[in-house]
């Protein structure tokens, strides 16, 4: 089966998982930034994404509003500014977090994905992530990467969930990406097919601009709706 | 539609607001921000606006064209503000409003050219904003940053807050109210400084009362330099003459005169407490 990937998404930004104290002050953060320190609030929700494969997904969001409330607040920047040099922090030790703990950095591709979907810039994504995503992406999509599934799932749902944006900032390196998902599909000794399906998948994805035809639909997805 | 689409579908409306108060400070008692304090810079990369679509970057001429697990920009701190991606999102909001700003300024002329078609009673004499204004336009994107940055600088201070709340746009008039320079007008370096500066001495009227008059001398020290004394005498005389003509364009008048004279004589202005009010005779 194919991973069924969200629970519904609720207004509470998931933040039961943390201890009362942390909830609080997300909530505070929330209402009124300016009181809080944002650059604590920025670490604690960035620690949270990298352990936290399900808080990952939806880190953005509450990120999202953050930065909307304390620019609405007192006009600053101080929340997206710490949390995006967090993110360059780990983006560099990237490969490091792989080498150690593949569930990082699968929550790393996931959280950096997630605040490139929703922080934008004047509604446009933020040139500054455009490459260090790709260059996750690309990451992923490598032969010892494919070979995990848990790698090759979370490639594809970025794709799912980015991809088009991705292209439209910079077509190129969406090109390169995808020689190298077909090739893994084509060429790659030892794939399981599982991972040959999330390929095939996200080829036809691309191919029809960014969509699965109906026809396409029903044949990766009728087995799990009933 | 399928598990992986459905919460793609976002609120498409996330639009981010309006924020031209990008900066933290160097002085910190009267600003509202800049826990970290590092000033950044966006002019030594100017140039290009990224384009949906394109497929060009600021980062893809040093970049290999196959994977490379490319690091690129070295660590972070605050010597490399270049790089580090607060500062870089940063600039390119910047850049972005800029552009927008100067969008807008163009719609104001056109709009300002067709009204001042209509009545041509006017003589014209004032000068300020007639046709000619939108070839005289600064459109020199690195010039535009720079002199946002400024003005973001003056802006990002509780005096300007102060002000903004304390006078409404209506009240507030030419030569006695701070006015904000106009960015898109095409001014020398010089001149545009000068206004800034004078802008920035007009704001700090406003400047929160603060309990321990001690470090106020000392900041304004360091913030009013003799220079400043002499801006303020040369500001007031517009008072009288200037109800008319907005007080950049006056002062503008005024400074190039002393572009004129290079030798820099404001150095001989007498070391008074730089905040006593100069006479306005």
């Amino acid at each position: 089966m194919l991973p069924s990937i969200m629970e519904n998404s609720t207004d509470d930004y998931r933040i039961q998982s943390f201890d009362q104290d942390t909830q609080m002050l997300l909530k505070t953060a929330l209402k009124d930034p300016s009181s809080v320190n944002l650059e604590k609030v920025s670490n604690i929700i960035v620690d949270q994404s990298l352990k936290d494969q399900v808080f990952s997904k939806e880190a953005g969001r509450i990120c999202y509003t953050i930065v909307q409330a304390e620019a609405k607040q007192s006009n600053g920047n101080v929340f997206r500014r710490n949390l995006l040099n967090r993110l360059q922090q780990e983006f560099k030790d990237r490969e490091e977090t792989r080498g150690r703990s593949l569930q990082e950095w699968v929550c790393f591709v996931t959280f950096i994905c997630n605040i490139f979907d929703y922080l934008k810039v004047n509604n446009t994504p933020m040139v500054a992530l455009v490459h260090p995503v790709y260059d996750c992406l690309m990451r992923l999509a490598q032969p010892d990467a494919l070979m995990n599934e848990e790698e090759v799932d979370c490639l594809v749902l970025q794709l799912h969930r980015i991809g088009e944006q991705l292209e439209k900032v910079n077509n190129q390196r969406m090109d390169e990406l995808f020689f190298l998902l077909r090739d893994g599909f084509l060429l790659q000794e030892g794939l399981g097919s599982m991972a040959r399906l999330l390929l095939l998948e996200i080829l036809e994805f691309r191919a029809g601009g960014w969509m699965l035809s109906s026809t396409a639909h029903k044949y990766y997805y009728s087995e799990i709706s009933d | 539609m399928s598990d992986w689409t459905r919460d793609r579908q976002r609120d498409a409306s996330s639009s981010e607001p309006d924020r031209r108060n990008i900066g933290p400070s160097r002085w910190s008692h009267c600003r509202k921000r800049g826990i970290d304090g590092s000033l950044r810079t966006s002019e030594a990369d100017g140039g290009d606006l990224k384009g949906v679509g394109q497929t060009g970057s600021r980062h893809l001429d040093s970049r290999h064209a196959s994977f490379t697990t490319p690091e690129g920009t070295g660590p972070v701190s605050r010597c490399g503000r270049q790089a580090d991606w607060g500062s870089q999102v940063e600039d390119d909001e910047m850049r972005r409003d800029v552009h927008r700003d100067m969008q807008r300024y163009r719609r104001r002329i056109l709009g300002a050219e067709v009204t001042q078609r209509e009545r041509k009673t006017s003589s014209g004499s004032s000068g300020s904003c007639d046709s000619r204004e939108g070839e005289n336009m600064e459109t020199d994107e690195a010039v535009l940053l720079r002199r946002q940055k400024q003005i973001n600088y003056g802006k990002n201070t509780l005096a300007y807050d102060r002000y903004i709340k304390e006078v409404p746009k209506h009240m507030r008039q030419p030569g006695i109210h701070p006015k904000t320079p106009n960015k898109f007008r095409k001014y020398s370096r010089r001149s545009w400084d000068q206004q800034i500066k004078l802008w920035k001495v007009k704001l700090h009227a406003w400047d929160p009362p603060r309990e321990d008059g001690k470090d106020k001398a000392l900041d304004n020290i360091e913030e009013l330099d003799l220079n400043d004394v002499m801006d303020i005498e040369l500001d007031f005389p517009t008072l009288t003459d200037s109800q008319s003509a907005p007080a950049s364009l006056t002062t503008h008048s005024f400074l190039v005169e002393d572009e004129e004279c290079l030798g820099t004589p404001v150095k001989v202005q007498k070391t008074e407490e730089p905040t006593a009010e100069p006479d306005m005779a």
